[in-house]
């Protein structure tokens, strides 16, 4: 019997294959399976080659990093956990040569240096690189070959750093114990161990990094030293995580996330499908059972024929996400050398099963219903169905279902789904009051758009769902599409009304007093100066930063390195208080903080929880009694976490200033006197954040583009769906008007007004929406402050109203085919 | 003056492309002659395939005819059958009552289109006339078949038509309703000095009609109406202006 009603539904598929209905399942599903099997495959290539890029990059079985040098002890303690160790040292300086200078990591290794792995030099930018044994001999330095060419160095010519000189003696062309800067861009510089004493760096700027080898009983013991005598250090392992793969996981998240979009869309387009399935499943099972069959009968032809429709798809989706695949890694490998495509059958097979179950809950009301129906359908046409709103409630459990498995930001998570729930609202209002008012407004009036006003008014169920799905495809397109535009002339805007020209991120007490001098001797505007100092999260609530939160996310990721913790009396005039009670000033319960506002939501924390920093080998607790965000107006430097000034008094830690400064085009040439001084003075352009930034602009306007695409096809499927789902109605309306004596060209027209009118409530609706979101979530994410431009929302506005007007008639032009005797053959 | 619909020598054939090899051309009627009087009521009868529904189609103007001409004489001035699309209303089986406007919104459809101001007063009017004044806000679903027909009949006659086509008005309706809606339909058209042109199955509906042909093999023969001693009376009735 079985075998029989799969060969039924085989036929069926035939026969149905063609219909516009199926047709358009057919992409919606295709197209959302195209893009989740392209993520899971892309993401899992990521975190695969971060896998072996640690097995490989790591330069030791494990590597401690910290900001002090290990005590005469402690270091004991090391060597009895492991075979050998190779000591290094690393500090940001700025390197200048010819009155030009470029940030840089310093290195500092020793003879001992690599301990495995190799070690890549080359005495020229052309030739070829050989492997070094030991790092540079005293006196030397050796450059990246993009350092090299920036200072436009050759070989023997002499660098002066602070009082030091050094002879620029190879290229230095691959270190192998690089993984930790693997998504580093900084320029790197290598010189003697023994120098780097000479330099007289401040101690607490040095980065002290223990390369070990250990047998993997040492590393695990080794974690438990770590874990137990230096909490505020970090460890590296070849059975550990990538430093990278978080950040990757965070990515997939964010692109995951968006994808509730997408299936969001979906979702739109299928209940609009599910509309002309369910009446024509519900017919064909209720005939079937007027001739003797069971209602499970009915079930089944319709579980079998979706199962073919979806195992059609499978093969394309298969070879397409493939193609996707192989595209994104082929993109990727500018930024991951050496990443390969794979073909992964099993992983592109569990996550189509995985979107076919997501898709079977979509679906699942039609099949309800066909248990429910009987014979007694065919006598009364017009039965109430329960099953829309089953539609509606099933695509709200796909839709959290993806929501709850992507979501590390419960704040962006609860600002998207509530941008879109703001927008539903704002468009069933605007279609109301549009249709509403439009209609009682022109009772006394007569002609076609009174006529049509009241036509859709009539019909405003039906029209709101129509207008409520293009509404919404368009709102998220444009908000995509405003979002790219915004965030570059945001950027663009910035720069000019920035505070100061060059930011100082990192500045010791004596080097801001020499920026004081240099700033006062060289008439240079010192717009701003703060101080802070580092601060690393080891404990939350007496639980370690792991334990406490499990999801990545923004606010994990920052807190696992040392942090800038500010002190101040007063509330910043950068700053505004969200919750909690600001310290009085000269407070004696100084063991308080005020954590940004995004920090608290992404790990869930409430005023009176406690966090421990480690603070220059110390330890310290604080209580959160308060919660800031950004006010824009005041300046640009700004703090996650603060602290009463009265804290400082108890706290031996070295204090460091963030400052802005303004420069001329004059005083620029200055700055290298003041770098060769104070090479380690962390300062950064605006011009170079803006380089920085167009880079990462170019790769977001490419990630952003392919989803817009997405977007835009999803959005073309839903008109078509809307359209398709009232087809047979307006067919029989255009019948009956011509049945009036109206010629077909009054269709026509009622037909462009019809669609005037909805692009217009949807470029409204969807504008609105767009500001309200960028609003809400501009500041909030990207610390933007939301400008819109209404000359371009305008021509938004003109764009979206053509292009909607023009697919609406276009893929109207069915039910023009109508006539009044296609409304005499229906007996 | 009134107003006629004249068919002269038309033949309504079409190609049947079933399938590429056995295309066949299936010939309806041939040289078929009918006049149609504004005021008049006329049935066309026949088995089913006879060409009932497509003559009815070229006579509404909506067909073209394979050879032959129709004609619309409006006060003497001869044009085509494209002149006659603004004066004919139509009533079909299924009713096809748009299910999302009530019974009145229905009725005034046809008025609000055409830009008329009364709309809701006429249609208020009209359903009145069928009966059906206390069911105006209640949309099809929630009407019988009966008063669906009804509805369609106030719905094809509020605009005035010269001209109203019904294609089996009664099929959907049981002996009692059929009775009373094609007396609604006769005495409405009547009233109005409407030409009603009604194709069908039913002898009793068609025998109420002052003109009855049979249309069967291709021809159209006359039949002897019970109603055609009356035809005169009539006539004299008929306004003279269209």
């Amino acid at each position: 019997m079985l075998n029989h009603h799969m060969q039924l539904s085989w036929h069926y598929f035939k026969q149905e294959y063609n219909q516009p209905h199926q047709r358009l399942l057919r992409w919606v599903q295709a197209t959302l399976m195209i893009f989740i099997v392209t993520l899971t495959l892309a993401s899992n290539t990521i975190q695969h080659y971060l896998q072996n890029n640690l097995q490989n990059l790591l330069g030791a079985d494990a590597v401690l990093t910290q900001k002090d040098k290990l005590t005469p002890q402690q270091l004991t303690s090391l060597k009895s956990l492991s075979k050998r160790i190779v000591n290094t040292l690393q500090i940001n300086a700025t390197l200048t040569f010819n009155g030009k200078w470029q940030s840089s990591k310093l290195k500092a290794v020793g003879d001992d240096y690599p301990l495995q792995g190799e070690l890549l030099t080359s005495t020229s930018l052309q030739s070829p690189a050989t492997v070094t044994r030991g790092g540079p001999v005293a006196g030397n330095i050796w450059l990246d070959s993009r350092l090299f060419a920036s200072l436009m160095l050759s070989m023997g010519d002499v660098i002066k750093l602070g009082e030091e000189s050094f002879i620029v003696a190879r290229v230095l062309i691959h270190e192998p114990d690089r993984l930790m800067e693997g998504h580093n861009v900084a320029m790197r510089a290598i010189v003697n161990k023994l120098d780097m004493g000479k330099l007289a760096f401040p101690a607490d700027l040095i980065q002290y990094r223990y390369l070990v080898s250990a047998a993997k009983s040492q590393v695990l013991q080794l974690i438990d030293w770590q874990k137990e005598q230096l909490p505020a250090a970090k460890i590296h392992h070849k059975s550990g995580s990538h430093p990278l793969a978080l950040f990757w996981q965070r990515t997939e998240n964010f692109l995951g996330l968006t994808s509730i979009i997408l299936f969001f869309m979906a979702a739109i387009a299928i209940e609009q499908i599910a509309q002309v399935h369910l009446k024509k499943e519900q017919y064909f099972s209720a005939i079937c059972m007027s001739l003797g069959a069971s209602n499970v009968t009915g079930v089944q032809l319709s579980l079998f024929k979706w199962l073919i429709n979806i195992m059609v798809l499978m093969p394309i989706v298969a070879i397409l996400s493939s193609v996707f695949h192989w595209l994104v890694v082929s993109w990727l490998s500018a930024t991951f050398s050496e990443i390969i495509w794979q073909l992964d059958v099993w992983l592109t097979a569990k996550t189509i099963a995985t979107s076919v179950l997501l898709f079977a809950v979509f679906h699942s009301p039609v099949w309800l219903t066909l248990c429910q129906t009987s014979v007694s359908k065919l006598f009364h046409q017009n039965q109430k169905s329960i099953s829309l709103a089953l539609v509606k409630i099933c695509a709200l459990v796909v839709l959290v279902l993806v929501a709850v498995n992507y979501s590390d930001n419960g704040l962006l998570t609860l600002m998207l789904v509530g941008s879109i729930l703001i927008t539903i609202t704002l468009i069933a209002g605007i279609s109301w009051a549009v249709l509403t008012l439009g209609e009682k407004t022109t009772q006394q009036f007569s002609g076609l758009v009174p006529f049509t006003l009241f036509m859709m008014k009539q019909r405003l169920l039906s029209k709101s769902t129509q207008i409520l799905g293009i509404g919404l495809s368009t709102f998220l397109l444009l908000f995509t599409l405003m979002f790219l535009k915004d965030l570059g002339d945001t950027m663009g805007a910035y720069q000019r009304t920035h505070d100061g020209n060059l930011m100082v991120a990192q500045a010791s007490q004596s080097e801001m007093k020499a920026i004081e001098q240099w700033a006062k001797e060289s008439d240079v505007d010192l717009r701003q100066a703060k101080p802070y100092l580092y601060a690393k999260v080891v404990k939350i609530n007496n639980q370690t930063l792991n334990e406490f939160a499990k999801k990545p996310s923004d606010s994990l990721a920052t807190l696992s390195h040392a942090i800038r913790l500010h002190w101040t009396q007063a509330l910043p005039k950068t700053n505004s208080l969200v919750q909690g009670k600001w310290w009085i000033k000269d407070t004696k319960n100084w063991q308080q903080i005020s954590l940004e506002e995004e920090v608290m939501t992404d790990l869930s924390l409430t005023l009176g929880d406690k966090l421990t920093f480690i603070i220059h080998q110390q330890s310290y607790t604080f209580t959160i009694t308060a919660s800031h965000v950004y006010k824009p107006g005041a300046g640009s430097i700004i703090f996650w976490v603060q602290m009463p000034e009265a804290a400082i008094a108890h706290i031996n830690a070295p204090h460091y200033n963030m400052a802005s400064l303004e420069l001329n085009d004059d005083q620029w040439p200055l700055l290298g006197q003041l770098w060769q001084q104070h090479p380690t003075i962390r300062m950064v352009s605006l011009q170079e954040l803006t380089k920085q930034f167009d880079a990462i602009l170019a790769m977001i306007t490419k990630v952003i583009s392919g989803f817009a695409v997405m977007i835009i096809l999803l959005a073309i499927i839903v008109i078509l769906s809307s359209i398709n789902a009232l087809e047979d109605k307006e067919k029989k309306k255009n019948s009956v008007i011509m049945s009036f004596g109206f010629l077909k060209a009054t269709c026509w027209q009622l037909n462009i007004i019809e669609w005037l009118i909805t692009a217009l409530i949807i470029a409204t609706g969807a504008i609105a929406g767009t500001y309200l979101t960028g609003m809400l979530i501009y500041q909030s994410q990207f610390s933007l402050s939301y400008q819109p431009d209404f000359l371009i929302l305008f021509i938004t506005l003109t764009i979206i109203l053509s292009t909607v007007t023009l697919l609406g008639i276009y893929a109207s032009r069915h039910s023009l085919k109508s006539s009044v005797k296609q409304l005499m053959a229906d007996t | 003056m009134s107003c006629s619909i004249e068919l002269k020598s038309v033949s309504q054939s079409f190609r049947n492309n079933a399938s590429e090899k056995n295309a066949s051309t299936i010939t309806l009627f041939e040289n078929l002659d009918l006049s149609i009087k504004q005021g008049q009521s006329y049935a066309i009868t026949g088995p089913s395939g006879a060409g009932k529904s497509s003559l009815l189609m070229l006579l509404a103007g909506l067909e073209v005819p394979t050879s032959g001409q129709g004609r619309f004489i409006n006060d003497n001035h001869t044009s085509t059958l494209d002149n006659l699309r603004a004066e004919i209303g139509f009533i079909f089986q299924q009713f096809h009552l748009l299910p999302e406007l009530t019974a009145l919104h229905n009725v005034a459809l046809p008025l609000k289109l055409r830009g008329d101001k009364q709309a809701i007063k006429k249609a208020e009017y009209w359903l009145e006339k069928v009966g059906l004044s206390d069911r105006a806000k209640h949309k099809p679903s929630q009407l019988s078949g009966g008063e669906q027909q009804r509805v369609a009949i106030a719905r094809a006659l509020v605009f005035s038509p010269k001209f109203i086509f019904a294609d089996e008005p009664t099929g959907n309706l049981d002996q009692h309703n059929a009775n009373e809606i094609s007396d609604i339909l006769f005495a409405s058209c009547q009233e109005n000095n409407a030409g009603l042109i009604i194709v069908t199955h039913n002898s009793l509906l068609a025998s109420k009609a002052q003109h009855i042909y049979s249309l069967a093999n291709g021809e159209l023969t006359k039949a002897l109406s019970t109603n055609s001693v009356n035809d005169q009376q009539a006539e004299l009735k008929q306004v003279a202006s269209c």
